[in-house]
């Protein structure tokens, strides 16, 4: 089991331990064992990872084929109904009531949370102010835009104010601007209250600057989990070397300097001993390449997921 | 003077129970098919049983004498059970389907709901209607009979729970069936002509092969003719023969509870969330 800092003190948002579920021959997820703490937490990655089936488990929508969870200290098993009245989940997809307004709809999801219903009916009021719906909040959802639909739907999630928010592709089918308020909301989420919330996505850079906790899986696998500032702490000593001529052979001559370098998207990324640049010069000169740009590269979630991805299929290779 | 400063802690909200939350669903149910079609359903129900009955108790009134099955006029035709039919398909049809089709299922699957609790409050949405269609209108034409002192306390007492009787019956059928074939679809208008199609199909199939093979157990098949019987019996109408109201009344209830659990059975089966 990974455990997620020495610092950390709080009991787990949730824990799992072996985890593993599988759909007929596919193994959705594939002994998970990880903690993770009050936060923003980041659970990313592509398509079929295995996110949902996280969530699902976590909601205790279904049961995992071994291992056990807990959510907040309740079994979502054998207590389901404790744990989802401590969530507020967001799908992504399309969940909404057309013929419902906005208020009539959040309130509707308040009093089936178990709120009464004037309290349901106020908080739905003070969600869809935070969300920036209160001009539209009487209007019949059908004519919502995609971004109001978002909104409304994160609107839901909060009514009942619950501790924990699973949220589910949140920005998608939103344009650039749409997608930066939905970031902006979930970062005055964050960073407000005592709330934490799990940002599900495939588009890592909306967990970049937003989580501070990430869960990578790709495959059904964990591919790394724990405190953003950690993961990416061993990565600042990466540097990102740009140059003109051919590639291969000067990727070659770092290998024999006992590098290991990495080409993406035109730049190599490698990790160099001490900051020794020398090395880098010395393979320039050897192969006649001219190096163009040499500095450190900016550490991001995205680029942890690709380096991780690429060690494990470089492990599978081998 | 305090040692330190106020703090104001604001209490945690105490949650409702099981039947509340029950209760929020069904109420959002029941008025979302208050609309104009069940409504004109419904209205049409009411008209014709009124008038239907208490024209029929008028005369036999008139005549002498008013038995019980004075009442039952408005169910020697198939209009009563086509207009329950129409009722079931404008505030049943969609009860699950559209649940579904909109994806709001998996919002009420992720709330502190048990999925018999969200199975009951659609359970109660639709049978309402149902039983306001159903039993209501003959509650309706015994009071004003009565009131018009066209039929005793005695004979109006047994009239009104005979069309309970039956009006009941038919809501518990109806409503089964109507969850049932929303369960199997994501859009209301499949699952109404589902509905409609179903009933219209084993009445007019029943009663072909009724009459070609002579068989005396195929009526029991039609929902339609069973209604018939039920009301046949509970309203004593002599001089009429064919399949018994007791084993009627027993297919209609049976049917309409096996067709509740096969709903029961297809939301555990539906996926909540969609990869």
């Amino acid at each position: 089991m990974r455990a997620l800092g020495p610092a950390r003190v709080a009991s787990p948002l949730f824990r799992a331990d072996s985890v593993t579920r599988r759909f007929g021959d596919v193994t959705a997820l594939s002994d998970l064992s990880v903690d993770l703490f009050p936060g923003a937490i980041g659970l990313v990655g592509p398509n079929g990872s295995g996110k949902t089936t996280l969530l699902r488990l976590l909601m205790g929508l279904i049961a995992p084929d071994s291992g056990t969870l807990t959510v907040l200290g309740h079994d979502p098993l054998r207590e389901p109904l404790r744990v989802r009245e401590l969530v507020g989940y967001m799908p992504e997809h399309d969940c909404l009531m057309p013929d419902l307004t906005g208020i009539g709809f959040v309130a509707h999801m308040g009093r089936v949370s178990g709120l009464p219903k004037e309290t349901a009916m106020s908080r739905a009021h003070d969600v869809l102010e935070f969300v920036g719906l209160e001009e539209e909040r009487y209007r019949r959802i059908h004519t919502y835009s995609v971004g109001m639909r978002q909104r409304v739907k994160l609107a839901q999630a909060l009514v009942h104010d619950p501790p924990l928010c699973f949220l589910d592709e949140p920005t998608s089918g939103l344009d650039p601007k749409g997608r930066e308020e939905m970031l902006g909301l979930l970062r005055t989420l964050a960073t407000t209250g005592h709330r934490s919330f799990v940002l599900s996505t495939h588009l890592l850079p909306d967990a970049d600057g937003l989580c501070d906790q990430v869960l990578l899986l790709n495959g059904g696998q964990l591919l790394v989990a724990g405190p953003v500032s950690e993961l990416l702490s061993a990565r600042d000593r990466e540097s990102v070397v740009r140059i003109k001529g051919d590639v291969d052979p000067f990727l070659a001559a770092l290998v024999r300097r006992g590098l290991a370098p990495r080409y993406v998207d035109g730049a190599i990324h490698l990790a160099l001993p001490g900051g020794e640049t020398r090395a880098v010069f010395e393979a320039a000169a050897e192969t006649g390449a001219q190096v163009r740009f040499l500095g450190q590269s900016v550490a991001t979630i995205e680029g942890l997921f690709l380096s991780k991805i690429q060690a494990v299929s470089g492990g599978e290779a081998t | 003077m305090s040692i330190s400063a106020p703090r104001y802690v604001v209490p945690p909200t105490p949650r409702t129970g099981r039947a509340s939350r029950l209760l929020a669903i069904a109420d959002r149910e029941f008025f979302r098919h208050a609309e104009w079609g069940t409504l004109l359903a419904v209205g049409f129900a009411y008209t014709a049983t009124v008038l239907a009955t208490v024209t029929t108790v008028l005369f036999a009134s008139l005549a002498g004498s008013v038995a019980l099955d004075a009442f039952a006029t408005v169910f020697a035709s198939p209009l009563w059970p086509f207009l329950i039919l129409i009722v079931t398909t404008a505030a049943g049809a969609g009860c699950l389907a559209e649940d579904v089709g909109n994806g709001s299922f998996t919002l009420y699957r992720a709330r502190p709901v048990h999925l018999v609790d969200y199975l009951a409050a659609k359970t109660v949405a639709c049978g309402s209607w149902l039983v306001i269609a159903s039993v209501g209108p003959g509650l309706v034409a015994v009071a004003v009979t009565a009131a018009l002192g066209y039929a005793e306390a005695g004979l109006a007492l047994h009239a009104a729970a005979a069309f309970v009787a039956t009006g009941l019956l038919a809501a518990v059928f109806f409503t089964g069936l109507a969850l049932a074939l929303s369960s199997l679809t994501d859009r209301a208008l499949y699952a109404g002509v589902a509905i409609f199609g179903l009933v219209l199909s084993l009445y007019i199939g029943g009663a072909l092969v009724a009459g070609l093979t002579g068989n005396p157990y195929v009526p029991y098949g039609s929902p339609i003719e069973d209604l018939h019987r039920v009301a046949i019996g509970a309203f004593q109408v002599s001089g009429t023969s064919g399949t018994s109201p007791a084993a009627s009344a027993g297919v209609l209830a049976g049917a309409g509870i096996a067709l509740w659990a096969f709903a029961g059975w297809r939301l555990t089966r539906l996926e909540v969330i969609a990869e």
